[in-house]
């Protein structure tokens, strides 16, 4: 079943480039899906138009088969969670507790209810010693898994990470891409956007943007395959990638070498 | 940026802590009306007293209020210094004649001259205090050697003595009293009371859940902010520029520079919390619930009752005494 539906979006900026150009694209339920792409490639533009931040020029976005027009739009954001990529402007609360609640505050969520839901996310997340600690006292991976939390107590169907990683330490990033594994295994839709390859390989399916419009879009494998497509991208291949690029052009056929570096570049 | 201690929650266990945040902002504001009824100087040193034991049954060490007060000493040597030198009633206490001679022109060149050069030098404040104090005695014309320039009368009265205190202590008193309810409330239950007593402004269409919620980001980006300015200040630092030094102009020039980015950067942010808030599904106006909840106790109709009873005591004294 498709959980979200978008037909021939277009938006723009400024009235002479278009920052998106007809996209279309389906995900499924319970899918995770790497959106791909340089800075201005439009990948956080589209981020924003499916959560409704941004009003599209042109083209229908359906969540769960509800269109998202202005009336649907607060049905829509009960659906769909976002981690943004700044850790320190997507901190609402005062406290770690505070901010995990702000999103079920506004749902009008039951109050003992969302004491019962704060402790259970922020101990999924790890942060269960913290609930009393300010921002500025966590680190930027603790931020995000904070917005983690908030975002899984309001029971979304789908999350969006936006560069959710890239102001992190490598550390604070694996951490996270092992959340979203997480999340994805237990069902969640996930929608990750990014310009790091390795963070693309484990998703089921990736779709490369380059300047606004949909250069690829396949199975993860499919796309890790088409040579052309990725140096069409201008993305920064993985090294054990690239391995396996320069044995081709080599004409080096030793099947296990290729194996390992198939594997690796995997994140396997 | 240390010393300013409003907003700078110390943990603790004593009664004040237990109080409903409702209860210290009622019990604050009534306390500080009644510091406005008193007239009389003895009386507005009982309630300094009175704040005192306040201060001492609640365990907040004295320090820290005095630490609290020191931002605002300028403004108690201002206001005293001009409430003694223009109330002129009641019987005189000193009557002096101030001149002006070339010897004391000589002194005070000196003692700039001395700061001037000294002051990269000496860290040690008493010698500075010396320097003040040689310069007070000076313009007293305690010893006016040399030929006289000009002259004048400075006159003191008992009426502005005891007014400029009068309003001295008044000052203190209100200070401590919010440094009180600063140091013994956490911002978020600060806030929270602040909200839940707004909540009659509802009635004039002004919704004080929006104000709290203002109070609230703007107190949790502070230390965001500050961060930013001194990473804003170590990068203008490492390309040259010093903030301890320079003319007026140059100064001026290093604010803006300062300024200029910390503005983009705080749009920026906003923006960006904007869409956070938005797309969790936060709607201005919209009826929310509430994690946090405030309980109120009997020891906060207590305290209630006993400052308006001090209340009710200060409208007597000052109708009938």
């Amino acid at each position: 079943m498709n959980i979200i539906e978008i037909t021939d979006l277009s938006f723009s900026y400024r009235e002479d480039v278009d920052a998106l150009h007809n996209v279309n694209l389906t995900i499924k339920k319970g899918e995770w899906i790497s959106v791909l792409g340089h800075n201005g490639s439009g990948k956080s533009t589209l981020a924003k138009l499916i959560i409704g931040l941004l009003k599209a020029d042109s083209g229908d976005i359906f969540v769960d088969g509800i269109l998202l027009t202005e009336e649907t739009v607060h049905e829509i954001r009960r659906k769909i969670g976002i981690v943004f990529q700044n850790p320190d402007n997507q901190f609402v609360g005062v406290t770690v507790e505070d901010d995990i609640a702000f999103g079920m505050e506004n749902l009008n969520f039951d109050r003992l209810d969302m004491i019962k839901k704060i402790d259970e996310f922020s101990k999924k997340v790890n942060m269960n010693e913290y609930l009393k600690k300010e921002p500025h006292e966590l680190s930027g991976g603790q931020k995000q898994r904070v917005a983690i939390a908030g975002i899984l107590a309001m029971d979304t169907d789908i999350i969006i990470f936006d560069e959710a990683t890239a102001m992190l330490d490598p550390k604070g990033r694996e951490s996270i891409m092992e959340y979203i594994r997480e999340l994805n295994k237990e069902g969640k839709t996930i929608i990750t956007i990014t310009h790091d390859m390795k963070e693309a390989v484990n998703s089921d399916r990736i779709i490369i943007l380059k300047d606004g419009e949909v250069l690829a879009i396949g199975e993860t494998n499919t796309i890790l395959n088409d040579k052309e497509t990725l140096n069409a991208s201008n993305l920064e291949l993985l090294l054990p990638l690239k391995l396996l690029y320069k044995l081709d052009e080599a004409n080096i056929k030793n099947e296990k070498v290729k194996d390992i570096l198939w594997q690796l570049s995997l994140n396997k | 940026m240390k010393n300013i201690i409003v907003g700078q929650y110390i943990p603790g266990k004593s009664f004040l802590y237990k109080m409903d945040p409702r209860s210290k902002i009622l019990a604050l504001f009534i306390l500080m009306v009644s510091a406005f009824v008193f007239k009389d100087i003895t009386h507005i040193i009982y309630m300094l007293l009175g704040v005192l034991v306040i201060l001492k049954i609640g365990g907040i060490p004295i320090m820290r209020i005095a630490r609290g007060l020191r931002p605002i000493m300028i403004l108690l040597l201002f206001t005293f210094t001009f409430q003694v030198l223009f109330i002129k009633t009641g019987p005189v206490i000193l009557d002096t004649v101030l001149t002006l001679t070339t010897i004391n022109i000589g002194i005070m060149i000196l003692a700039i001259v001395v700061w001037y050069y000294t002051r990269r030098y000496i860290k040690s404040k008493f010698f500075y205090m010396v320097l003040v104090i040689v310069g007070i005695l000076t313009m007293l014309s305690l010893f006016t050697p040399g030929t006289v320039i000009s002259s004048s009368n400075l006159t003191i009265y008992e009426d502005g003595l005891l007014g400029a205190s009068f309003i001295m202590v008044r000052l203190i008193i209100i200070v401590t009293l919010s440094t009180i309810l600063t140091l013994t409330t956490k911002p978020t239950d600060l806030n929270l009371g602040l909200e839940r007593i707004l909540k009659p402004l509802n009635l004039v269409k002004i919704n004080s859940e929006e104000i709290a919620l203002i109070i609230s980001i703007a107190l949790r980006y502070i230390p965001t902010l500050l961060d930013e300015a001194n990473k804003i200040m170590l990068a203008q630092a490492s390309r040259g520029v010093d903030f301890t030094e320079g003319k007026f102009k140059d100064k001026v020039m290093q604010i803006i520079s300062l300024l200029v980015p910390m503005f983009i950067i705080s749009f920026k942010r906003s923006d960006d919390l904007a869409n956070a808030m938005e797309a969790r599904s936060f709607v201005p106006g919209n009826k929310r619930t509430r994690i946090h909840i405030l309980s109120w106790q009997s020891r906060d109709t207590l305290v209630i009752v006993f400052c308006l009873l001090v209340l009710t005591a200060t409208v007597v004294v000052r109708v009938y005494l």
